[in-house]
């Protein structure tokens, strides 16, 4: 099977794993810039899509063929799936915008850049442990992994809070990946069914909060407090 | 398996049998299946404990049964003295709780407990590891902690009683768990056998001793470590009472005799000065509180720290004697401290289980309120009479012989013991005389107001007699007392085998009918007392018979200083009977009292009404737990604030300490 595989030299290895980092990143960080709910899915669903690249070259690289096709599974799940069930939620409750975060965007887009250069302080001694071009790009996930908390912290739509959460979970996938070259298929299925669970209970959630608030602000919540 | 190993674990295993008669049998069995089976596991740790006691030794190690350390027993005489005292406590409460728990203590999870409470109390002694005595330790919290909260839908005290002593024993274990743990780690292994052979610096020996003795302490009641002991006892059922305060409290003492003079194999005189000083003024104190207080079973409660404080004096003076080279009045220091651990459970079940046949037939345990139950409920009033007089440390009751052996002790410390002990010692000699004669104040009160002269409240007038169970319980009780009074010297040289595995060395007591104290030329007898006092008391009640019946009998109304009938109401009262006492000590006890007075509104000198309150807090509970328990829920006040229902400030939190926790790291790799 092995022979018949495409291989990739690894100046072509380099930079389309740094193109796929790259487009992770920038998906990632432009979530905090906009506003728009549509664009924030469609930024999530580009970054499934980077996530996918990302393996899918990381499996043709070690020629492995199970590696290919989880790449293209994880693809379909979070840049067509997820993507598609937030999209009908927000169809649902009508198209809106993160209208008062917490915290404004310009300061979101510095504190990410702070958060940034504390992943890179970070991952360095992951990276000295054995340092390749894949492991070179794990401050790049736990980059993402901040900014998806961080944003889960300061966005106020339920929405936004939800691509909060894929962000995390986006950026613990990738470093599952260039860590460890992928953790083994059911746990990586085990993920996945979660993330997807968790998704359909915010769609059902959603529209229960819409019914009941009229909005999906979560501080609205604050009246459950005791 | 020899036969304390075959007893034993059969004891366990029918403990177990009649936990799940509790849980699953329908409730008209339930309460015959679970007390019998406790009565019967009683029974046979009474028979390991004493097959022990005579010098069988029996030892196990279950790798399997708890993950990584596994379970160790042991039981050698000192060990079977425990489970002695307490098979024999859970024989009687177990046969008095048949007929006691009918009345809405039958619930499933009451009769499943009690025998696991008694499994946890088998199981302390005979621990040898220290996993396997923390296990057993917890799990006897655990239990005694669900029978006290058993009559929580009742009465509203019992919440409150609950969860100090839900607090209290959970502090203990924490000093405890730290106390053995460094010991272990110091000694590099866990079991007793390792323990007993290991080589501390004498700081750690130090700190060791000190964590231990402060986590016992809290278990036996000691001051100021005491505060749970009078709300938890009383409030549990009685039976439960009965367990806890003449068991479960001698726990405490195994634990400081096992770790202070068995493991570490004694100290410096400092350690046993703490011993001795905590246990002489729980002894004052507790007595004191005992003597003011017109609730029986919280009377009882606090008679129970003192008696406790009594052990302590015998513990902390056998340390002492130890720590200066005495071994025979160290020997008999700690023989008499042992003697009245055993006499205290004998006459503080019996007390405890007549207390709550008082309140089941009268619904109250307000002194105050009782009185007149001589002639209702006669043999109730009779076996109460027989536990008062052995507490209160007189001949012929049992307590008098193990303070008197107690007294000789440290009296006959003062040659040897140099300037330290020549300073304490008498001191301590005065405190326990003080505290017996108190004791007598205090027993008199609970017999004479609770049970003579004439009713004070309705519901003592209509209070009626036990049923047989719960006579059948306080009677064997009473039979021990009375074998403990008249025949200490049957006891005491078996008794000698466990104080043998704390101070090595030849018994301190020997005699068939009188007690001879080794290296002392001191000699009692307690059966010729008794049988000398019997003489006395049927020659003065025949003289006075043989006089009596000269004159001619009249009968006539009491004389009332024309005051019209006299009524319940003119009775002397608890409150009144102690009011002498607590004058005398007003600078301890610092009792309250508020007069509160109506007038008329014509005139302010005529009055309406007139309102007096008395109260006696206990004292150590205010100026010690209050402050501390005023900072936490201010503390805990502001804590509230942390959480406003904001999930994104709750979320925030979670940031923070995040990314907090990876600058540290950034920072400080």
């Amino acid at each position: 099977m092995t022979e018949t595989m495409f291989t990739l030299p690894p100046s072509l290895y380099v930079p389309l794993l740094d193109l796929a980092c790259g487009a992770f990143l920038l998906t990632g960080m432009m979530v905090l810039w906009r506003r728009d709910l549509a664009a924030i899915v469609r930024l999530f669903a580009l970054q499934g899509i980077a996530l996918a690249a990302l393996i899918v070259v990381l499996g043709v690289y070690e020629q492995d063929v199970e590696l290919v096709a989880v790449g293209l599974g994880v693809g379909a799940l979070r840049a067509g799936l997820l993507p598609y069930l937030m999209r009908r939620a927000l169809i649902a409750g009508g198209a809106g915008r993160e209208v008062r975060p917490v915290v404004n965007v310009a300061t979101s887009l510095l504190v990410a850049a702070v958060l940034a250069m504390l992943a890179y302080a970070v991952a360095q001694p992951l990276i000295r442990l054995s340092p390749t071009p894949a492991t070179q790009a794990v401050p790049i996930a736990l980059t993402v992994l901040l900014v998806g908390f961080f944003v889960l912290v300061t966005r106020r739509r339920a929405l936004s809070q939800v691509v909060g959460f894929l962000l995390m979970d986006n950026a613990i996938t990738m470093t599952a990946f260039l860590t460890t070259s992928g953790v083994p298929l059911v746990v990586e299925l085990g993920i996945s069914m979660d993330v997807l669970l968790a998704v359909l209970v915010f769609q059902v959630l959603t529209t229960r909060m819409r019914a009941a608030f009229g909005g999906t602000d979560l501080d609205e919540l604050r009246e459950l407090h005791d | 398996m020899n036969l304390v190993g075959t007893l034993f674990c059969t004891a366990l295993a029918i403990c177990a049998l009649s936990a799940l008669a509790g849980l699953a049998t329908p409730t008209r069995l339930r309460l015959p299946l679970a007390g019998l089976g406790t009565a019967g596991a009683g029974a046979l740790g009474t028979a390991a404990g004493l097959a022990a006691l005579l010098g069988e030794s029996w030892s196990a190690w279950l790798p399997e049964l708890l993950p990584l350390a596994g379970v160790r027993l042991a039981i050698d005489p000192l060990a079977g003295l425990f489970l002695a005292v307490t098979g024999v406590v859970a024989l009687c409460a177990a046969i008095y709780g048949i007929g006691y728990s009918r009345d809405g203590l039958d619930g499933r999870v009451v009769q499943a407990a009690a025998p696991l409470f008694v499994a946890a109390m088998l199981l302390v002694p005979a621990a040898a590891s220290v996993s396997t005595f923390l296990v057993a330790w917890e799990l006897m919290a655990i239990t005694s902690l669900l029978l006290v909260v058993a009559d929580h839908r009742h009465r509203s005290a019992v919440g409150e009683a609950g969860l100090w002593y839900g607090v209290m024993t959970h502090l203990g274990f924490v000093a405890i768990l730290a106390g053995l743990l460094a010991f272990a780690a110091g000694a590099g292994g866990e079991s007793f056998d390792q323990l007993r052979q290991a080589e501390l610096s004498p700081a750690l020996r130090g700190t060791v001793f000190l964590a231990t003795v402060v986590g016992f302490a809290s278990k036996a009641g000691i001051v100021p470590l005491h505060v749970w002991l009078p709300r938890a006892h009383p409030e549990a059922p009685s039976q439960i009472s009965a367990l806890m305060s003449a068991a479960m409290v001698n726990m405490g003492v195994y634990g400081i005799v096992r770790v202070g003079l068995d493991l570490l194999h004694g100290g410096p005189v400092w350690w046993w000065m703490v011993v001795l000083i905590a246990g002489a003024i729980s002894a004052l104190y507790g007595i004191l509180q005992a003597a003011v207080s017109a609730d029986l079973k919280r009377l009882l409660g606090h008679s129970t720290t003192e008696n406790m404080g009594l052990v302590l004096i015998g513990v902390g003076a056998a340390g002492l004697f130890a720590a200066w080279g005495n071994a025979v009045l160290a020997a008999l220091a700690l023989t008499a401290a042992l003697l009245h651990v055993v006499n205290h459970a004998g006459f503080k079940t019996l007390l405890f289980l007549a207390a709550g046949s008082v309140q089941r037939a009268t619904g109250t345990r307000d002194l105050d309120q009782l009185g007149g139950l001589r002639t209702r409920m006669p043999y109730t009033t009779g076996l109460f009479a027989v536990g008062a007089l052995c507490a209160s440390a007189l001949p012929p009751g049992n307590a008098f012989v193990s303070e008197w052996l107690l007294l000789q002790s440290l009296i006959h410390a003062l040659p040897t013991s140099g300037v330290v002990g020549a300073v304490t010692m008498p001191l301590a000699v005065g405190v326990i005389a003080l505290s017996a004669g108190l004791a007598v104040a205090t027993f008199v009160k609970a017999f004479g107001i609770g049970f003579l002269a004439k009713p004070r409240g309705p519901e003592a007038a209509r209070a009626a007699e036990s049923p047989p169970a719960m006579l059948g319980g306080m009677a064997l009780a009473a039979c021990c007392c009375l074998v403990l009074a008249l025949a200490p010297t049957a006891i005491l040289p078996v008794l000698s085998h466990a104080v043998a595995v704390a101070l090595p060395g030849p018994g301190a007591v020997t005699g068939e009918v009188s007690l001879h104290l080794a290296g002392i030329s001191s000699v009692i007898s307690p059966l010729l007392i008794a049988v000398a006092l019997g003489v006395a008391v049927a020659g003065t009640l025949a003289l006075t018979r043989v006089v009596a019946t000269r004159r001619v009998r009249r009968a006539a109304r009491l004389w009332d200083c024309g005051g019209g009938p006299m009524s319940a109401r003119m009775e002397y009262t608890a409150t009144s009977f102690a009011e002498p006492l607590q004058r005398v000590f007003d600078n301890v006890l610092a009792p309250e009292s508020d007069v509160d007075v109506t007038p008329v509104k014509e005139s302010a000198y005529l009055v309406e009404s007139v309102r007096f309150r008395a109260k006696v807090p206990d004292r150590i509970e205010r100026r010690l737990y209050e402050p501390v328990l005023s900072v936490l829920t201010f503390v805990g006040r502001g804590a509230r604030h942390l959480a406003t229902g904001s999930v994104h400030r709750y979320l925030a939190y979670g940031f923070w300490a995040l990314t907090g926790a990876l600058i540290m790291l950034a920072v400080f790799q």
